[in-house]
């Protein structure tokens, strides 16, 4: 009987610790998965999480979008993730996010794209650098061709 | 005869570009002032002191000279001077404290679409960017000493960054404690020699989608990454010094997709990887010297003709490293420090053809941890077994004429 007790209470430790959850990504230590560059640029980063749980990082929004483009698995992943331009050093759903290419915005691997977590917020920030809004999918589409 | 002898001195005399001295006792008092006043062809002579100035303006061809060193502190607002001119030079100033921010990349000197300047001899300090040089063609930095406290890469900036330009001389400057010491995207026709770039967070020198550029006689030291090359064609690289790039992840230099390159006399010297190359074609490399590096070379993607002739290997723990059994990259001609074979007729050239990959390597590429096992008889038993009857490494990655000899060449 306490052998039973004493499994359950073993398996509600090791449960929780199986769930699928992003790694934060290690500024400054991390490589990008795609281009091998250090990622450094809070404002920019980005991020998938398998569903098996493994993180990849990257140091741009276009590494990423690359990188998903060129293996086609998109459908693999739990977490694709970007970093908002507003609030540098956190990492927003791509997949709902607003994106903006300005040239008065440079991003690291030259697509001069960022993220917003709020479509008003990208809104402003088009009104001040100009340039044109997009959608993940859209951004995909982008840099497909 | 006179006459002209006359109007040349008078044009000596009063000729027709002006000095306005600027110090804290004359008349004028700011450097902001002094470049209201000037007009064309002008000097702005700054005496030494402290000007607490930022967002200095200049859209005007004049000289900017400052005598004795005079302090530009920015007192972390925005930038520092602002160019937008041709025909200028900046001149003999330090310029210091400048603003950090995420979203705009603050620095002390921003050159904004401007022809034939000259910027030399500055003392660039605490900053976040040191120069930015945007849009603008035929410019020298030459001279210049570019510092900050970069202690973490995502809150600092680059020593000398230079954004969509062309025909760039960048010379003699010295760049430390920054992210990344020099900084090149979508730069073309540009020079970078006999610089230092020196602990550096990320990388000493940085080019992303730069075509056509030379860098030569630069020293890369101590630096978090070392040198990244990527997305570029046709860069010459000779007479450089990459040492001392020690980490998991840290590389003497690295290239990533690059085409057409010519890599020679450089020193690679204690690097944990001297040179990594990833996706590179049609590149040769010659009398380069790999001097006790972790892997002289380590080849991490689809490599397509490499010609590596008469370079120096030596004591490095792994002279090549290998990912795929194909092999289009072709060794002749090195001088390889562990070569164990002989030279019968004397002609300099060992008889015995040398495989610089080691069995070895591949079981490191598979499961770093296994490294610790790298000095162990049982590893110097499969490498050689692997050396006497080859089956995983690439049949033809071999060099048929390894050179007996160190090959003494300058570099």
């Amino acid at each position: 009987m306490k052998n039973i007790f004493l499994s359950i209470v073993f398996l509600l430790i090791i449960l929780p610790s199986c769930k699928v959850e992003p790694t934060p990504i290690g500024y400054g230590q991390d490589h990008c998965h795609f281009c091998d560059m250090t990622v450094v640029d809070k404002s920019h980063a980005a991020q998938y999480t398998t569903k098996k749980g493994k993180s990849y990082s990257f140091d741009a929004i276009e590494c990423m979008a690359r990188q998903l483009i060129n293996d086609n698995s998109e459908e693999k992943m739990e977490f694709i993730q970007v970093a908002n331009f507003a609030e540098p050093g956190n990492l927003i759903d791509a997949r709902t996010a607003t994106f903006l290419v300005s040239d008065k915005i440079k991003s690291p691997m030259g697509e001069n794209l960022s993220a917003f977590n709020d479509a008003k917020i990208a809104q402003k920030h088009l009104e001040e650098f100009g340039g044109k809004l997009y959608t993940w999918a859209e951004i995909k589409a982008k840099l497909s061709k | 005869m006179r006459l002209i002898v006359f109007l040349f001195l008078l044009n000596s005399f009063f000729g027709f570009s002006n000095t306005i001295e600027v110090c804290s006792s004359c008349a004028v008092s700011t450097i902001t002032e002094g470049v209201a006043l000037a007009v064309d062809g002008d000097t702005v002579l700054v005496k030494s002191g402290i000007y607490k100035e930022h967002n200095i303006g200049v859209d005007k061809e004049i000289y900017l000279l400052g005598e004795d060193n005079p302090v530009v502190d920015g007192e972390y607002k925005g930038y520092v001077f602002i160019l937008n001119a041709n025909n200028f030079t900046l001149e003999g100033f330090t310029i210091q404290n400048v603003e950090q921010s995420y979203t705009k990349d603050y620095s002390a000197v921003r050159v904004l679409s401007s022809k034939y300047f000259t910027i030399k001899n500055n003392i660039l300090k605490n900053v976040f960017f040191g120069f930015m040089i945007e849009k603008s063609k035929f410019g020298l930095i030459t001279g210049n000493t570019v510092s900050s406290h970069a202690k973490e890469e995502a809150s600092s900036g680059n020593g000398i960054h230079i954004w969509h330009c062309s025909d760039m001389r960048i010379e003699k400057n010295h760049l430390s404690h920054l992210r990344d010491g020099l900084y090149f995207e979508f730069v073309s026709e540009s020079f970078i020699s006999n610089n230092t770039s020196e602990n550096n967070l990320r990388y000493g020198l940085h080019f992303m989608f730069s075509n056509n550029n030379e860098y030569h006689h630069n020293e890369f030291r101590d630096n978090g990454a070392g040198v990244a090359v990527m997305f570029s064609k046709f860069i010459i690289m000779h007479h450089n010094t990459f040492h001392f790039n020690w980490g998991t992840a840290s590389y003497g230099l690295l290239l990533k997709e690059i085409y057409d390159a010519e890599i020679h006399h450089n020193y690679f010297e204690q690097n944990t990887i001297g040179i990594n190359i990833d996706g590179c074609t049609r590149m040769n490399y010659q009398n380069n010297h790999f001097v006790r590096n972790g892997w002289a070379i380590k080849f991490t993607g689809g490599c397509y003709s490499n010609v590596f002739n008469y370079n120096n290997f030596m004591s490095n723990s792994f002279n090549l490293s290998y990912n795929s059994r194909i092999n289009d990259n072709k060794f002749e001609a090195n001088y390889w420090s562990d070569y164990t074979g002989y030279d019968l007729d004397r002609d300099g050239i060992g008889d015995v053809p040398y495989r610089p990959v080691k069995l070895f390597s591949y079981v490191v590429n598979q499961t770093p941890e296994t490294i610790i096992l790298l000095r162990s008889l049982f590893v110097d038993l499969i490498n050689f077994s692997e050396k006497v009857s080859p089956i995983f490494t690439p049949e033809g990655l071999v060099d048929e004429k390894p050179i007996m000899h160190e090959i003494h060449d300058k570099y």
